[in-house]
Parts: C-alpha cells; sequence; structure tokens
C-alpha cells in the first residue's frame, strides 16, 4: 500500500488538530471538511486545505455522508479520518468512502455493523465467552417462575417493561420480601403503558465503575490491548474525568478483562483504535459495549503507554503497522484527562456561548492541553460544548491529582463560563482522591449546581483597580480588546 | 491583560478583560466575573424559566414597563423593556393570561435571574 498524501478530516475542533498534527508528523497533507461556523477554528488555520461542506447544522455538514465524500473527493484525499463522534461509528459511512475510492480510517463497515450494533454485540460476546449483566428475557412470564429467576440473578433486580423505556414499567427490587408486589406491578404498568404485560429482569449494579480496554488491530490482523481507562466519572452518562490505568483493578481482572476484550475484537476481525467498554462491580465485570473509534479519552492511554495511537490509526490504514511481539507493554506512572466544557457550573451547567477572550494553558512537564479554538474565536450553541481537554501525567496517582487541580488553577478561560470550578470539587474529593467513585459519585455528591463563592475584600478591590487599569489603556492606546481589531479576521485568512 | 495590583501594600498578579461589559479576572487560581456597567457583583440566580413570569435574563436595567399589575397579557405581548451593555432587550410574556406581580421600577438596575413580573395563566379561572 503507497503512503498517503493526503487525508481528508470529516471531523472538527480539538480531535481535527490532534488529527491535523499527528498527519503533519508524518509529512501528510491534510484536508478540513468544515461547516460553516468552524471558520473560526484553530484546525481551519493549521489544516493544508478546507473546504467548507455544509451550514452549521450538523444535519448539513458533519453528518452529510455525501457532502464529506464530495469534500473530501474536491480536496484530492486518499483517505478519510472520521476523529469521534458524527460519522465515526456509521458503517454506511465508512462503505461509502471506499466506495468513493478512499480509505476509512478506521474498522472496516463490517466491524462496525457486528460491534457497534447491541444486538450483534452481545451475540459475539456470547461466542467469545464474555460476561454480560446478568438478566432474564425468556418468554415465561408466570410470576413464580419470574421470582425463581429473580432469586438466581440475585438482588438487587431491576424488572422493565420489555416493550417500553423511559423508565415506566421500570421497578427497583431489593429483596425478595417485595419481588412478587414489585413483578406484579410492572407487568400492570407494561400492560397499560405499552400494551404488553411482557417484563425483564436485570441485575442492578448500583455500585458499578466503568472501565474500559484500548484495543489496536493491526495491519495483518492482530488484536492487542493498551491496558484500561477508568472513567467512573459520569454525568448523565456523559464522562467528564478519565484515567489511566485504574485505580481499581487487580493484576488478575486486568488480565482477565483484557483477554475478554482481544478476544471479542479478534472475533469482530478489528482493525484499528477501539475501546471495549465494561461495568465492574464487586470484582465481577460485565461487558457494556464497544466503541469501533478512537475515544475522546485516548491521551491517557498514550500517555501511560509511549504510544500515539492517531499515528498507529493512520499507519494501520496504509498497511504499515504491526504489533511488535518483543515489545513489551507496561503502563507506566497514572494519566488524567479533564474535559473543560463552556457551561456555567453556578448554574447547574447551562452552556455558555461567546467569543473567546484571553485563553492560557499553562504548559508544564507531563501536562498536555488538547485544544480546536483559541482567542478570538466564537463558541458557537451548534455542537458540542466541550472545549478543550486537559491531560496530565505524572509518577503516581497522588502526584496526577496534585498536578491537575495545579493546571486547573492556572488555566485561563475568559469569554465563556467553564466546568474548572466543577472539576477542582470533584478532584478535591474525598471518594475521587481514594479511587473508590462509581458511576453514581456524580449524581450522589455533584447533583446541585456549585454554589457562587462570595468575593473576597481583595478581589473586590482588584477587579476595581483592574477597571481603572483596562479603562485607562483603551483611552491611551484605542482599543485593547484582543480579537476585536478589524485586521484580526484578515490576518487569519492570509 | 496582565497586570500587577497593589492591595494592602502587597502585589497582586492579575489577568483582567472587559468583554461586552463584564469583567474577567483570573487571580490566585480562581476566575471570576463582575458586572461593570452597574458595578456590583453578577448574581447568577438560576435563570427561572417558568413560564408564567419574565425573568432579568441578563443583568441591566429596566427601562419601560408596559402593562400594569391586573392587566391582560397575550402570548408573545412585550411585557417590559431592559437595557444592559448599551442594547434594549424587549421582554415578553410566554403566555396568555393577567399581570399579577410586577417587581420591579422604570430605572431599577436588576440582577440576572431575577422575577421582574409574575402571571396567572389564562385557562385557570
Amino acid at each position: 500500500m503507497a503512503r498517503f498524501s493526503r487525508i481528508a478530516i470529516a471531523n472538527r475542533g480539538e480531535v481535527a488538530v490532534r488529527i491535523i498534527i499527528a498527519c503533519e508528523e508524518l509529512g501528510i497533507e491534510t484536508v478540513l471538511l468544515h461547516s460553516e461556523a468552524d471558520i473560526n477554528s484553530r484546525a481551519y488555520r493549521m489544516a493544508t486545505k478546507a473546504i467548507c461542506i455544509g451550514s452549521s447544522a450538523t444535519s448539513e455538514s458533519y453528518l452529510n455522508i455525501k457532502a464529506n465524500i464530495d469534500g473530501a473527493l474536491a480536496g484530492g484525499a486518499d483517505a478519510v479520518h472520521p476523529g469521534f463522534g458524527f460519522l465515526s461509528e456509521n458503517a454506511d459511512f465508512a462503505e461509502a468512502v471506499a466506495k468513493a475510492g478512499l480509505i476509512f480510517i478506521g474498522p472496516s463497515a463490517e466491524s462496525i455493523r457486528a460491534l457497534g450494533d447491541k444486538v450483534r454485540c452481545k451475540e459475539l460476546a456470547l461466542q467469545a465467552g464474555l460476561p454480560l449483566v446478568p438478566g432474564y428475557q425468556g418468554g415465561q412470564q408466570e410470576i413464580d417462575i419470574l421470582i425463581k429467576e429473580a432469586e438466581k440473578i440475585g438482588y438487587p433486580v431491576i424488572v422493565k417493561a420489555a416493550a417500553g423505556g423511559g423508565g415506566r414499567g421500570m421497578k427497583l427490587i431489593h429483596s425478595s420480601s417485595d419481588a412478587r408486589e414489585l413483578i406484579e406491578s410492572a407487568q400492570r404498568e407494561a400492560q397499560s403503558a405499552f400494551g404488553s404485560p411482557q417484563v425483564f429482569l436485570e441485575k442492578y449494579l448500583d455500585r458499578a465503575k466503568h472501565i474500559e480496554f484500548q484495543i489496536f488491530g493491526d495491519s495483518v490482523g492482530n488484536v492487542q490491548h493498551f491496558f484500561d481507562r477508568e472513567c467512573s466519572v459520569q454525568r448523565r452518562h456523559q464522562k467528564i474525568i478519565e484515567e489511566a490505568t485504574s485505580p481499581s483493578l487487580t493484576d488478575d481482572l486486568r488480565r482477565r478483562m483484557g483477554e475478554a476484550a482481544c478476544a471479542i475484537a479478534t472475533l469482530g476481525k478489528y482493525k484499528g483504535a477501539g475501546t471495549v467498554e465494561f461495568l465492574l462491580q464487586d470484582g465481577q465485570f460485565f461487558l457494556l459495549e464497544v466503541n469501533t473509534r478512537l475515544q475522546v479519552e485516548h491521551p491517557v492511554t498514550e500517555e501511560v503507554m509511549g504510544i500515539d495511537l492517531v499515528k498507529m490509526q493512520i499507519l494501520t490504514a496504509q498497511g504499515d503497522f504491526v504489533h511488535d511481539p518483543r515489545n513489551l507493554k507496561f503502563a507506566k506512572g497514572h494519566s488524567i484527562e479533564c474535559r473543560i466544557y463552556a457551561e456555567n457550573p453556578f448554574l447547574g451547567g447551562v452552556p455558555s456561548t461567546g467569543i473567546l477572550g484571553q485563553v492560557h494553558w499553562p504548559e508544564g512537564p507531563g501536562r498536555r492541553f488538547e485544544y480546536g479554538f483559541e482567542s478570538g474565536d466564537e463558541i458557537t450553541p451548534y455542537y458540542d460544548p466541550m472545549i478543550a481537554k486537559v491531560i496530565v501525567w505524572d509518577e503516581n496517582r497522588p502526584r496526577a491529582i496534585q498536578k491537575m487541580i495545579r493546571v486547573l488553577k492556572d488555566s485561563v478561560v475568559f469569554g465563556v463560563f467553564t466546568n474548572i470550578p466543577y472539576l477542582l470539587e470533584v478532584l478535591s474529593h474525598n471518594e475521587f482522591v481514594m479511587g473508590h467513585m462509581t458511576t453514581r459519585f456524580i449524581e450522589t455528591y455533584f447533583s446541585e449546581a456549585l454554589k457562587q463563592p462570595v468575593l473576597s475584600e481583595v478581589q473586590k478591590q482588584i477587579a476595581a483597580m483592574a477597571v481603572g487599569k483596562l479603562k485607562f489603556k483603551q483611552s491611551s492606546s484605542g482599543d485593547s480588546i484582543p480579537g476585536s481589531s478589524p485586521w484580526a479576521s484578515y490576518w487569519r485568512g492570509v | 491583560m496582565e497586570m500587577v495590583i497593589r492591595v494592602n501594600g502587597v502585589d497582586q498578579k492579575v489577568q483582567a478583560e472587559v468583554i461586552k461589559g463584564l469583567l474577567w479576572v483570573h487571580h490566585c487560581g480562581q476566575t471570576f466575573t463582575v458586572d461593570i456597567s452597574s458595578g456590583s457583583r453578577r448574581r447568577k440566580k438560576s435563570a427561572g424559566s417558568a413560564s408564567d413570569q419574565v425573568a432579568a435574563p441578563m443583568p441591566g436595567k429596566v427601562t419601560k414597563l408596559l402593562v400594569k399589575t391586573g392587566d391582560l397579557v397575550e402570548k408573545g405581548q412585550a411585557v417590559l423593556v431592559m437595557e444592559a451593555m448599551k442594547m434594549e432587550y424587549t421582554l415578553k410574556s410566554e403566555i396568555a393570561g393577567q399581570v399579577m406581580e410586577i417587581d420591579c421600577a422604570v430605572g431599577e438596575q436588576v440582577t440576572l435571574g431575577k422575577v421582574l413580573a409574575k402571571f396567572k395563566p389564562k385557562s385557570e379561572s
């Protein structure tokens, strides 16, 4: 396979920047396929070429298969990198890219279908011998049989309407004493809400940790894993803080889970970077799902493993990457990633949009900043509120937490509110520090908006004097507000 | 812009910038904002979005009251006018009904999220 000379990027923001940097280092040109709104972004300024493929609405641009293919062809690319989100796990897109004579940087359409679809993935998991969340989905609905199945699963058990969703017909059973009453109640609710009394049972994991394994299939079909990440700190199923490796795994669990992850990926004929997600509770692990793409939190794995997953993806798609069995794999030190969201933590996390003022990321050893927007760029309401990722590495977990706290405190983002104050609270919480957090950590301890701290006397005086200094500067030098210079947009286009 | 500000004889290193009437300050590991159009601290009450009331969507000054207590309003009818960051904003009722209470006066500086007027929906009797 010949070397790629130009790669099209069907994505935006920090991941587009990440891919551009990898391409630049490999001597490959880039074509950014972007929406109208993203002209004011770092990826736009960095890409070799940029092609606007549609309006700001994602359905017209980043989710439009035809627009992306047309853009990639017009830009003279020989391959397409989908990043994460948008079309990255869309088998039809992978197929369309191949049909257009281009190479999709990721697994084959068949692999995406086999592993990405929940039902087919569970079939593969059974073949590979992977544990699923224990449950009963059988057709026999007599109450005594259901109770017997619930006992077999072990309480707490959740009973759910087979035809339903959205919480109706769903009951949590804590012990055998209330099993009969709750199952019958769920059946009645299921009947009235969905017209069918059919229910199923599933073990309720009330203190589970989210643990995932980075897997990678090379050009010739060997699958290896690059250890685990823990992403238990989630709000409404959205990850906030991720780390590698998990503070919760024993060597034995780590080995068994890693083998399970490789087994299912091998069965799915996996090529490129992917992630096998598990829930872990009381020393038992269960398959959650497989993500057939690069993951937002891939940098923490790169930091502890000393690898570059994006370059590995590109080389694999070129047919140039084979795992070296002589390379002993071990994770070194500890890495943490915090996702910086443009939101107001004192208003319960409502999105914050606007033009970025000053932005400063405090560089230093073991600190990594992945961002897609700079001073003067607009954070628009069209897309995900994640504006940056802050990643740290240190020799052990306590030192990494300490470093992350310092780095976040020294990070400056003006113009939009960020979740930094919220992240600082989480990083200092005893349960996080101890490594005991579960997926219910945020709902248990941080369900409410942060309380706005009261300004100290010193801060009030600083504010008053800062206003005076800024006004003086403005009147003496004309315009001091960065980003508002009439030349700013002109220089950007040069 | 980076600056040094002396408070009580101690030099404090500060980054500060004014963006659209809001002063952003980063000092000692903390970012805070001050609304400099009113000079007071920007208060961020949860912006009540209940449809039976009109709340201030930003800190600013009430410049016009277009209805009084007891008036009947249509859905979308302009209720009052606010001024902030040198721009006028007309606030409208989200429902049809009757004005129950007006909790501000012309010329008053109001904080973000302050409830300015309350309504009784038409359907309720």
